[in-house]
């Protein structure tokens, strides 16, 4: 029964990280220049990082000012602005960096911060979604159904050995009752051998249904041999994506900036990290020991704010292992698919250690494949194939395989 | 009971026997190395424990294989902000080494360079490219290089060599010693400049001055040199293979030291005597993307004695031998002589047939369009082609002497001077840069013994030569990649290279090093950018800043006029050359033939060229367009003669060559024989650039070196003898050839026709195939066939093959080779035919034999009317693909874009598909060649230098797999990502494969098929168009276009 309710909650939680990645993937160009550009310093309602909060900023000045401010706030601290200088002042003079954005999309960066400060304050009066609830969760029920199991077999057997003393105990009162001659009381082994040798039927059929039973099995087993589902190393650095990716919000293309453009996602270079965490010197969980090994790598001295010459790569653990005969690109998923992050690599914004979600198996990408609808009208690129396939195969909406997706080749070279 | 035994001691059972029987066998099985400890305790190890232990080691081997290994994942620290990893990054740069010239691009990932192509936007090559300059990627990552400079043959610091040669040089200076640099011809205007100022600074009548570097602009350093005659520092240009003749030539005809540009376009007639033009003559890519651009329109006559790759795409090759090269040009010159007024020469007529009055009349009919080029290095036959195409008007035409081509200025007789003086002991400081005329040269032993006797003797090598071992200091030069350069193969044309990898080891460029030791603290590129601002930027007035010219020059790579001007200047007659004409008719008429002797002409490999490329694997391994031999030179021979010598003509695994003893003028080599019909009878043929005895692992002892066959004849190298003599045979040679049948036998395997006959109909020699059905009408294949058509979307990759265009130089398979990580397999596996090449030249001798007689289709036609076909072939993608039929795993299957696949890691290697394919493309791989020790010193991917080399989006296939052409599917699915990110249609063009990228004359056409608008889908509904054995109705989806001959 109850894991049974550990399912419906795993099926909750999954449904919810879909609706947010559902939410992220719809992005007005306010959120993604947010994404893109405020978030390494600024958070909306989540407190101070090497900003301010930006919750309720359009309360603070007037809207020309904020643009001005945005777009160049060392000009605006140097026109003797009381308030800009103020702000300088409070936050450890890092000065804002200058950029090229428009009126338009300064106004649109703004109205979104507004509207997620909004939403933030309803989000207060309303419950945490169960989008929360401890990762490992599938894996722990099967632990459970696996205890129960065995406690009930032990509680069987302990039932037939006593049923069984209660029988023989039986016959031998019966058999003096009646004056026949008291039956021999054999050992449990011998007992199990003279049934066997008068069922050999029933044993034959028991031992063609274990071996089947068995051969199945072993087949799954070896399915699994290699796929490394649940694989979860312990990195150089204790780097949580849950507070990044999960509390921060950054958005994964700001350190995985590869994933848009090349067919690997990369692993941020270290000097990515130093964008927040020239400022951010302590860690929530780890205090300073993560985040100096960071300093470390680069051989970065925090108290002078110096690089020296000494710089060690940081050998992270690759999580996600591809074979080297299988071609995948990232950008033909992130940016030309649309497909989020999450849906391969699951709820990495929950999750403290990076596990590998899923199977990565060639079934699961075929699997994916086949049912997945490309947006082709969406795409100039398609426009030829569009009319093609409508013709040819007289529906409306195809799957990666219609196009040929399932062709060896795309993947195998 | 009867007993048997097996010695007194068993019958007597001692206590020994007692012991044995306890033990199975006599003596212990040898496991004592398996657990060594064990038996060092004196545990007896028995057979049980044996197995119990491999048992084991077993289980564990297939329980670890279960356990995924943990993959390391090592970010930059700090990226460079241009790279992306998985994104590759091209540079634009120039490729120069003393032979080719070419703009090039360069294909880096993650910072390394893994391909070179040429660079379409320059006006001289058009992104033309040989094999030689795409394979000189791989010397890059040779791990025989010399890592750091070295100091009679022992390792030392720059500082240490700095600072003795700056004083040896000062205190040879001070005396007046004698200093030479020799390099081979430089294009490079700067390191021109710096070898100019090194002369001034030790110079004697500058010695003791301080004289600044970079002080004294260039035309100074040049009149300084001219000021004083008998300077005591000299600057020598010498070239492995010399054209000095056309230089002196020149000079004697026209007042002008140079080698004039050849303009192969503008010609409607060439008639070529013994110039390789298309391989190995001067600039040769450029002439072969000329030659390519309107092939059809050029009628070219060939007169030579080897069958060289220029003589295999002449409309008409004319077999002669190398003492008649005078005579055929005297003959040239009388006739047009006669049309055009000018004096006739008293000269005894030679005749081959009509054909020199063929060729004059054809000369004379497009006068002005016309070019004659002569490949000897004789002075007397050049000043005849000189006059020749001065008759025909050709200079201002397609001959540009204004516009000269800078890359050779090599000249013999200052070459020989040097060797005089050094073996005088003249010599107090040699310099060597990009030379090795050690091996080179047929004085190399006296240069050699020279050289241990000269005070200072200095070598700029890249890797180890014969010359630079045997030389005090070597200062290893940068490789090309790792180098600042600049070059102008021509006035007013300019290219940049820059590095476009850190230097690998300690080396230096050589530039620099003359820098440092010439007191100077500036380095090569900040030397290289002020030249440029001095010299170039104010040739141009479109950009005004310097620093936006020098970066679109770096980008660009090459900074070019508009178009290319070519000067009409008419070039006036001089009284005098009248004069040289006679003067150089007496010297032709005085060389003749010896009878009974043969002739021999020394050429060049199209792959290997002069042997500096020696230990690169890539060029070994791909077979001479020509003979399709390769890891070998050998003496090309006309079967005729090879009969009547009793020489073995059958060549294969069990068919061994014979070697013969090779005399010319008294030096004797051990050479094999090889049947190359078109070699003129009576003449023998043999390949320099091999027999080098000082380069790396791979180029050591291939061959047998021909250089010190060679002798000087007026100043100059000849590249010829009338002197030469063959013994029978005297051993057996094994030659590894890729191919060993060289006719069609009959068969339409390429199908070709002349300017004629495509002129009346264009569907000439490109019959409609037909099948006979039983009831005897006659169907076309299409119609006979049982298969159903797969269907598709709205792409299908075609590729279309034209071969009137192919001159089947191999550039397209060294460009898979690198594109697709094919190994190198070695001699051995060629002769077993297990070649991997995915693309490979046929080359087919025409046969008088059309039908019938199967011993006659044979053998091909006779040297006097031989004609030489070329066809690439590679997997023909069939859309009814035999080999799909016959897979018993599904691992070769048919793609929704029309190709055939080939998923490696399905494939169990039954080589059904192999026995099934009719065209022979599909590639075993019989061995794990990255890793097996048999090809540890050929294959580049067995250590860690060669793998960078490898193309990050091609797997490496490991043994037991088919594998064939993918139609560079890496580079389809690369251009398609590109159009769908940037959300708009795919353009024809935008995707080319490796092979299309680097065709010189552009023969090969990749595109979608279904898309109207591309050239491939123009080009199908050709009446050239045909496919490969259509009889079988494969459906192709690479087809070809008739070859048109302009015979």
């Amino acid at each position: 029964m109850r894991g049974i309710i550990y399912r419906i909650v795993a099926l909750v939680s999954v449904t919810c990280i879909i609706l947010i990645s559902a939410s992220y993937a719809d992005t007005s160009e306010g959120e993604k220049l947010f994404k893109t550009t405020c978030v390494a310093c600024h958070t909306i309602g989540k407190g101070r990082l090497v900003g301010p909060d930006l919750k309720d900023v359009h309360t603070r000045k007037p809207e020309d000012w904020q643009i001005k401010w945005i777009r160049n706030s060392t000009e605006v601290i140097n026109s003797g602005d009381e308030y800009g200088r103020k702000l300088f002042e409070e936050f450890n003079k890092v000065m804002m960096p200058a950029n090229n954005f428009t009126d338009d999309q300064i106004k649109s960066i703004l109205s979104y911060i507004k509207a997620e400060g909004e939403k933030a304050a309803t989000a207060q009066t309303t419950p945490v979604p169960s989008g929360e609830t401890p990762s490992g969760t599938e894996i722990k029920s099967d632990k459970y159904q696996f205890y129960l199991l065995a406690g009930i077999l032990t509680v069987l057997i302990i039932l037939f050995l006593i049923l069984r003393n209660v029988v023989q105990t039986l016959a031998v009162l019966a058999a003096r009752k009646k004056g026949l001659p008291v039956p021999e009381t054999l050992p449990l082994g011998k007992d199990i051998m003279r049934w066997v040798s008068g069922h050999k039927r029933i044993v034959a059929l028991v031992i063609i249904i274990l071996f089947a039973f068995g051969s199945g099995k072993a087949w799954y087993w070896m399915l699994e041999i290699g796929v490394e589902q649940g694989y979860e190393p312990a990195q150089p650095i204790q780097y949580s994506h849950k507070i990044h990716a999960g509390d921060n919000g950054i958005q994964c293309v700001y350190c995985h900036f590869g994933a848009e453009k090349s067919k690997t996602a990369g692993i941020p270079p270290a000097l990515v990290c130093m964008n927040c965490h020239k400022y951010i010197k302590t860690g929530k969980q780890t205090g300073t020991t993560e985040i100096a090994k960071i300093y470390a790598a680069l051989d970065y001295n925090p108290d002078k704010g110096t690089y020296g010459n000494n710089p060690k790569p940081i050998e992270w653990v690759r999580v996600h292992n591809l074979p080297d005969l299988a071609y995948f690109n990232h950008s033909q998923h992130v940016t030309v698919g649309k497909i989020a992050c999450q849906t391969c690599h699951g709820p990495v914004q929950t999750m403290e250690v990076m596990r590998q979600e899923k199977t990565l198996t060639m079934g699961w990408c075929v699997d994916c494949h086949r049912k997945t609808e490309v947006a082709l009208a969406e795409n100039p690129y398609y426009k030829k194939l569009h009319e093609v396939l409508a013709q040819r195969l007289n529906k409306n909406t195809f799957t990666v395989e219609d196009m040929g997706g399932t062709d060896c080749v795309k993947c195998h070279y | 009971m009867k007993k048997y035994w097996k010695s007194i001691d068993e019958l007597r059972d001692t206590p020994e026997i007692q012991k044995l029987k306890e033990n199975e066998f006599a003596e212990l099985l040898p496991v004592h190395s398996v657990i060594e400890n064990q038996a060092e305790n004196g545990i007896a190890s028995s057979r049980r424990d044996f197995l119990k232990l491999m048992g084991f080691s077993l289980s564990a081997a297939a329980l670890s294989a279960c356990e995924a290994p943990v993959v390391k994942s090592i970010p930059y620290l700090v990226k460079p902000e241009e790279i992306i990893p998985g994104v590759a990054n091209w540079y634009a740069s120039n490729y120069f080494d003393g032979t080719d010239y070419c703009p090039i691009l360069i294909k880096t990932r993650e910072g390394r360079p893994i391909k070179i192509e040429g660079n379409k936007d320059s006006k001289i090559t058009g992104g033309a490219i040989n094999a030689r300059v795409q394979a000189s990627l791989l010397s890059l990552y040779d791990t025989g290089r010399y890592k750091e400079p070295l100091k009679n043959g022992q390792p030392a610091t720059w500082d240490e060599c700095d600072r003795e040669i700056a004083e040896k040089l000062s205190s040879i200076s001070a005396r007046g010693g004698n200093i030479r640099i020799v390099t081979s011809s430089l294009a490079s205007p700067s390191a021109k400049k710096i070898i100019g100022e090194f002369i001034q600074r030790y110079s004697v009548q500058q010695a003791g001055d301080e004289l600044t570097a970079g002080a004294e602009p260039d035309s100074a350093a040049a009149a300084m040199t001219q000021k004083f005659p008998a300077n005591n520092v000299k600057h020598i240009v010498y070239d492995a293979v010399s054209c000095s003749a056309i230089i002196r030539a020149n000079e004697k005809f026209f007042g002008k030291t140079v080698i004039p540009s050849y303009r192969f376009d503008k010609a409607e007639t060439i008639v070529s005597i013994g110039a390789d033009f298309l391989a190995n003559w001067i600039s040769s890519i450029e002439y072969a993307q000329q030659y390519g651009k309107n092939k059809r329109q050029i009628k070219h006559f060939q007169y030579e004695a080897a069958l060289t790759l220029t003589g295999c795409n002449a409309d008409a090759r004319i077999p002669v031998k190398p003492s008649q090269y005078g005579n055929i040009l005297l003959g040239i010159y009388n006739i047009i002589a006669k049309e055009t007024g000018a004096p006739v020469l008293s000269v005894n007529p030679v005749e081959f047939s009509g054909k020199i009055e063929k060729s004059a009349m054809s000369l004379l009919g497009s006068k002005g369009k016309s070019l004659v080029v002569c490949g000897t290095n004789n002075i007397a036959h050049q000043i005849i082609t000189n006059a020749i195409n001065q008759l025909l008007g050709n200079y201002g035409n397609t001959i540009d002497l204004n516009n000269p081509d800078l890359t050779r200025q090599n000249d013999d007789s200052s070459m020989q001077e040097f060797i005089t003086e050094l073996k005088n002991g003249k010599i107090d400081a040699a310099l060597f840069w990009n030379v090795n005329p050690v091996y080179s040269h047929p004085d190399g032993k006296d240069i050699e013994n020279g050289l241990k006797n000269t005070g200072l003797t200095v070598s700029f090598a890249l890797s180890p030569d014969e010359t630079s071992s045997a030389i005090q200091y070597v200062c290893p030069d940068n490789h090309f990649l790792e180098s600042w350069n600049d070059a102008s193969p021509k006035p007013a044309h300019y290219g940049l290279c820059q590095p476009v990898i850190s230097p690998l080891y300690k080396t230096r460029q050589f530039q620099e090093s003359f820098l440092k030791w010439m007191g100077s603290n500036s380095d090569y590129y900040s030397y290289i950018r002020n030249y440029w601002k001095e010299n170039i930027f104010p040739q141009q007035n479109k950009t005004v800043l310097f620093e936006t010219f020098w970066k679109k020059a770096l980008h660009d790579g090459i900074v070019e006029p508009e178009s290319l001007i070519l000067s009409n200047t008419a070039l006036p007659v001089v009284e005098t050359n009248n004069v040289l004409v006679e003067e150089s008719v007496g010297k032709i008429s005085g060389a003749s033939e010896k009878s009974g002797r043969f002739e021999i002409v020394f050429y060049q490999k199209t792959a290997t060229g002069n042997g500096s490329h020696a230990n690169n694997p890539w060029l070994q391994e791909l077979p001479d367009p020509v003979s399709k031999v390769c890891w070998d030179n050998y003496l090309t021979m006309s079967p005729k003669q090879m009969e009547e010598l009793g020489l073995n003509m059958r060549q294969g695994q069990e068919e061994v060559a014979d070697v013969v003893e090779l005399t010319v003028s008294g030096n004797k080599v051990r050479v094999p024989v090889f049947p190359l019909p078109g070699q003129t009878y009576g003449t023998v043929g043999l390949a320099v650039g091999y027999g080098r005895t000082v380069s790396g692992k791979v180029g050591k002892g291939i061959g047998v070196n021909a250089y010190p066959l060679l002798r000087l004849e007026d100043g100059a190298m000849q590249y010829e003898s009338a002197d030469a003599s063959v013994s029978v045979s005297v051993g057996k040679y094994n030659l590894a050839s890729t191919q060993v049948h060289h006719t069609m036998m009959g068969r339409n395997i390429v199908r070709e026709t002349t300017l004629e006959e495509y002129s009346k109909n264009p569907k000439a020699g490109n019959e409609e195939t037909v099948i006979a059905m039983h009831g005897g009408e006659k169907l076309p294949p299409a119609l006979v066939n049982m298969w159903k058509d797969h269907e598709k979307n709205d792409q299908w990759w075609n590729l279309s093959i034209d071969l009137s265009a192919c001159i089947g130089c191999g550039a397209c398979t060294i460009s898979c080779q690198v594109e697709n990580n094919l190994p190198v397999v070695g001699k051995d596996e060629i002769n077993r035919s297990r070649d991997m090449q995915w693309l490979r030249i046929d080359r087919y001798f025409s046969s008088d034999e059309k039908d019938g007689d199967l011993d006659k289709m044979e053998i091909p036609s006779d040297a006097e009317n031989l004609q030489v076909s070329f066809q690439p072939v590679m997997c023909q993608h069939c859309n009814h693909a035999p080999c799909e039929t016959v897979c018993p795993v599904a691992a070769t299957t048919h793609s929704t874009d029309g190709l055939n696949m080939m998923a490696y890691n399905r494939c169990v290697g039954t080589r059904y598909c192999a026995n099934n394919c009719p065209y022979k493309v599909r590639r075993f791989n019989w061995f794990e060649y990255d890793k097996y020790s048999k090809f540890k010193d050929i294959n580049p991917a067995q250590d860690d230098m060669g793998r960078m080399t490898l193309n990050p989006d091609v797997v490496v296939r490991s043994r037991g797999v088919m594998e064939k052409c993918t139609m560079c599917y890496q580079r389809i699915q690369d251009g398609k990502l590109k159009a769908k990110r940037e959300g708009r249609p795919l353009k024809d063009g935008e995707i080319a494969t490796a092979c299309e990228a680097v065709c010189p004359t552009h023969a090969i056409t990749f595109g979608n098929a279904l898309d109207e608008s591309s050239r491939v889908a123009k080009l199908k509904p050709d009446d050239r168009k045909y496919t490969l054995l259509d009889e079988l109705d494969t459906q192709p989806s690479v087809f070809y276009l008739t070859k048109v001959r302009n015979v």
